[in-house]
C-alpha cells in the first residue's frame, strides 16, 4: 500500500480513495520522509480501512508517531459524520484516555540534580507502579462512581487538586454525560483498586529540564522561564477500568455490527451507528472511563506534590507546582468542524493522537531517555487534521523485541551516563522502553511542526525516570 | 509437544500460538503462556487456588473469554497465576482451577490490557488443537 502514496509536500503524504475498493475519503499522513520510509505498511493499510467505513469524514488521518494498532494505527484520525456516521470502541484504543499530565516547578535542574538520588526512589515509593501494584485509596462503590461521572470535581473536592489545575485539563477534566451505569461491574471491579497507580508499559513518570524555549510568548502564558527549569511529566491511563469498558463494548459493538449490517474491511473496526443504544452507550461509557483518568493522573499529582515537598523543605506552592496542562490521547470527542466550508458535528476518534486547538498546549512525549516537547495548537489543525497532532514517538519494535535484544541494567546505566537516574520494578521494563525501541521524537515534531498542526513552544530533556 | 510459542513481533502487540493434544491442554497451555506475558510465572509460588467457570457460545469464544477472565482476576483479586488445571472441558463451558499467589510488582513482567480478535485463530488439526492469540499490553 505504501506505494500507492503521494507526496503533497515535504510533511502530507496522500492516499487517494481509489487505492483500494469500497473507500470512502481520501487518507493523508502528516510525516516527513524518514518517518514514512520507516512506517509498517499494514498500518497505511488500516488507515484505508478506516476510510470505508460509515459516515467517515475526510480525510483519515495517520500522524507521524503512527504505527501499527488494533484497527486504527496508533497515531491516527478518524472523524465521522454526527448524523449517519459511527462511533466505534476500536478505533478509541484500549488504554481510554491515555495522556499526560505536564507539571511546571521554579526549581532549578541544578537544585533537582543535587536530591536526584533521593527524589527518584521516593517518588517510586509515592506513586505505586508495576503490574500488580494497587492504589492505597479505598473507594465504595458509590464513590467510584462519582469518579465516573464527576472527574476532578470529584478531586478537586476532596483537595488532591485544585480549581486551578482542573481549567487546565482538556475537557476540564470532566466529560458531561458520563455515565457510570454504562460500566460493567467487572470494569469497576478491575478500577476501583487501581486509582491513583501508574501501571507499567510505557507508562512513566519523569522529572525533566526545560532545554530549549523556542516560543517566547506561549512559554510566558504557561509559567515557563527559562532553560534549567525543572518539569514533570505523568503519563499513564485509566488503568483495567478503562482496559474492561473497551474489551466490553468491543463485544457489544460486534454485535452491533451484525444487527445493523454494517460491512467491515476487518473484524477489529467493530463499530455503532452514532445514533443507536450501543454506539450512545459506548460514548457514555467511554467519557466514564475518561474521566477516571484524569482523576487518576490528579491523584498522582498529589502524591508527587507532597514527596517535592518533604524533600525540598518548601510547600508545592512556594515551588510553584502547578498543573501547565493536563490531556488525553485515546479518546473520542464530539466536536464541531469545517466540513467543505460548512460546521458540522463530527464524532472524532483520536487514538494516539492529542487534540490541537488553536493556542492550547499540546504534549508529545518522547521516549524514555530522549527529548519530550510541549508545543501550541493552530488553526492549520483545525483545517488539516481534526484539530489534532501526534502524541508521542511512537514504537518502532516490538516489546517482545526489545527486551530480546536489550538488558536492562544496560538501559539503566546508558540512561546514568547522560546523566538520567531511572528506577523501575524490573530491569526488563526498562529494557522493553528502551530508547531504541522508539521512533526518532525529533523526527516526529519537525513533522507537525512542519505541517503547521501544532508549533514548538519548549523541550524538555530528563533528569530522572520512574517506570512500572 | 511444545505448549506454546510466541510467533510475531507486533509493534504494540504480543502473539502466541499454544498447542495441546485436546481441549483441556490447548487451554491450560494458553494460560501459560498468558502467565508468562504478565509474570515471571517461574518466582509466582501455588499459595491460592481459585475455582474459575467460563461459559461461552463456541469454543472460540470460550478461550477468548477464558484469557480475559484470568486477565480481569489479575487486577481484581490482586494476584499472579502460574498454573491452571482444566477439571472439566467442552465447546461451551469449562471448570478449571488455577493457582497463584498475591501480586508483587517486582515479580511482574508487564500489565495486559486485552485479548483481542487480530488473527485470532482456533483450529483443530492431525496432532490436537492449536490457538493463535493477540494479547494488547
Amino acid at each position: 500500500m505504501k506505494e500507492k502514496l503521494k507526496k503533497i509536500n515535504e510533511f502530507e503524504w496522500l492516499l487517494p480513495k481509489g487505492v483500494r475498493e469500497r473507500m470512502k475519503v481520501d487518507a493523508k499522513i502528516i510525516a516527513n520522509k524518514k518517518l514514512i520510509d520507516a512506517v509498517e505498511d499494514a498500518a497505511v493499510q488500516q488507515l484505508t480501512n478506516v476510510a470505508t467505513l460509515p459516515g467517515v469524514v475526510e480525510p483519515v488521518i495517520g500522524l507521524p508517531d503512527m504505527h501499527w494498532g488494533y484497527g486504527l494505527p496508533m497515531g491516527a484520525v478518524g472523524a465521522f459524520d454526527a448524523e449517519d456516521g459511527i462511533i466505534s470502541a476500536g478505533l478509541c484504543g484500549f488504554d481510554i484516555n491515555c495522556g499526560i499530565n505536564l507539571i511546571r516547578t521554579n526549581l532549578t535542574a541544578d537544585e533537582i540534580r543535587t536530591k536526584i538520588r533521593e527524589l527518584v526512589p521516593s517518588l517510586f515509593d509515592a506513586v505505586p507502579c508495576g503490574v500488580g501494584s494497587k492504589g492505597t485509596l479505598k473507594l465504595s462503590p458509590p464513590e467510584l462512581d462519582e469518579v465516573l461521572k464527576r472527574g476532578l470535581d470529584w478531586a478537586v473536592e476532596k483537595g488532591y487538586i485544585t480549581e486551578e489545575d482542573q481549567k487546565a485539563t482538556e475537557e476540564n477534566g470532566k466529560m458531561s454525560g458520563a455515565d457510570p451505569s454504562k460500566v460493567s461491574d467487572l470494569a469497576k471491579k478491575r478500577g476501583g483498586p487501581q486509582l491513583g497507580t501508574l501501571g507499567a508499559g510505557n507508562h512513566f513518570l519523569e522529572i525533566q529540564e526545560v532545554s530549549h524555549i523556542l516560543d517566547k510568548d506561549a512559554v510566558k502564558k504557561w509559567g515557563i522561564k527559562e532553560p534549567g527549569q525543572a518539569m514533570i511529566m505523568i503519563h499513564c491511563g485509566s488503568r483495567g477500568l478503562g482496559h474492561q469498558v473497551a474489551t466490553d463494548y468491543l463485544k457489544i459493538q460486534e454485535q452491533a455490527v451484525r444487527k445493523y449490517n454494517i460491512w467491515l474491511p476487518d473484524r477489529q473496526l467493530v463499530c455503532s451507528p452514532v445514533k443507536s443504544k450501543e454506539g450512545q452507550d459506548f460514548f457514555a461509557a467511554m467519557k466514564a472511563a475518561v474521566n477516571y483518568s484524569f482523576t487518576n493522573r490528579a491523584v498522582m499529582t498529589k502524591w508527587i506534590r507532597e514527596v517535592f515537598e518533604k524533600i525540598f523543605g518548601k510547600s508545592w506552592e512556594e515551588m510553584d507546582m502547578k498543573t501547565v496542562y493536563a490531556i488525553a490521547h485515546n479518546i473520542v470527542k464530539l466536536e464541531e468542524h469545517k466540513v467543505n466550508g460548512e460546521k458540522k458535528k463530527l464524532y472524532v476518534h483520536r487514538k494516539g493522537a492529542t487534540r490541537s486547538f488553536p493556542n492550547l498546549p499540546v504534549i508529545i512525549a518522547g521516549s524514555m531517555g530522549t527529548s519530550s516537547y510541549l508545543l501550541k495548537g493552530t488553526e492549520t489543525a483545525m483545517e488539516k487534521s481534526f484539530g489534532s497532532s501526534a502524541h508521542g514517538a511512537g514504537r518502532s519494535m516490538s516489546r517482545h523485541a526489545a527486551i530480546k535484544r536489550f538488558w536492562g541494567g544496560k538501559v539503566k546505566e546508558d540512561l546514568l551516563k547522560k546523566g538520567i537516574v531511572s528506577q523501575a520494578t524490573h530491569p526488563k521494563s526498562l529494557a522493553e522502553e528502551a530508547p531504541e525501541a522508539y521512533k526518532d521524537v525529533e523526527a516526529v515534531v519537525d513533522s507537525v511542526h512542519g505541517a503547521g498542526i501544532s508549533t514548538k513552544v519548549a523541550r524538555m530533556v530528563p533528569l530522572g525516570v520512574v517506570k512500572g | 509437544m511444545k505448549k506454546y510459542k510466541f510467533i510475531e513481533d507486533l509493534t504494540s502487540d504480543v502473539m502466541f500460538e499454544a498447542y495441546g493434544k485436546d481441549l483441556k491442554e490447548v487451554f491450560e497451555n494458553a494460560a501459560e503462556a498468558l502467565f508468562t506475558v504478565i509474570c515471571q510465572t517461574k518466582k509466582v509460588k501455588h499459595n491460592i487456588t481459585k475455582d474459575i467457570v467460563i461459559e461461552a457460545e463456541d469454543v472460540r469464544e470460550l478461550m477468548i473469554n477464558w484469557l480475559q477472565e484470568l486477565i480481569a482476576r489479575v487486577d481484581i483479586e490482586h494476584l499472579f497465576f502460574s498454573k491452571t488445571e482444566i477439571q472439566e472441558i467442552s465447546e461451551t463451558k469449562l471448570n478449571a482451577k488455577v493457582y497463584g499467589d498475591k501480586a508483587k510488582p517486582e515479580l511482574g513482567e508487564t500489565v495486559v490490557k486485552a485479548v483481542t480478535y487480530y488473527e485470532f485463530k482456533f483450529e483443530k488439526t492431525d496432532k490436537g488443537y492449536v490457538a493463535r492469540v493477540s494479547l494488547d499490553i
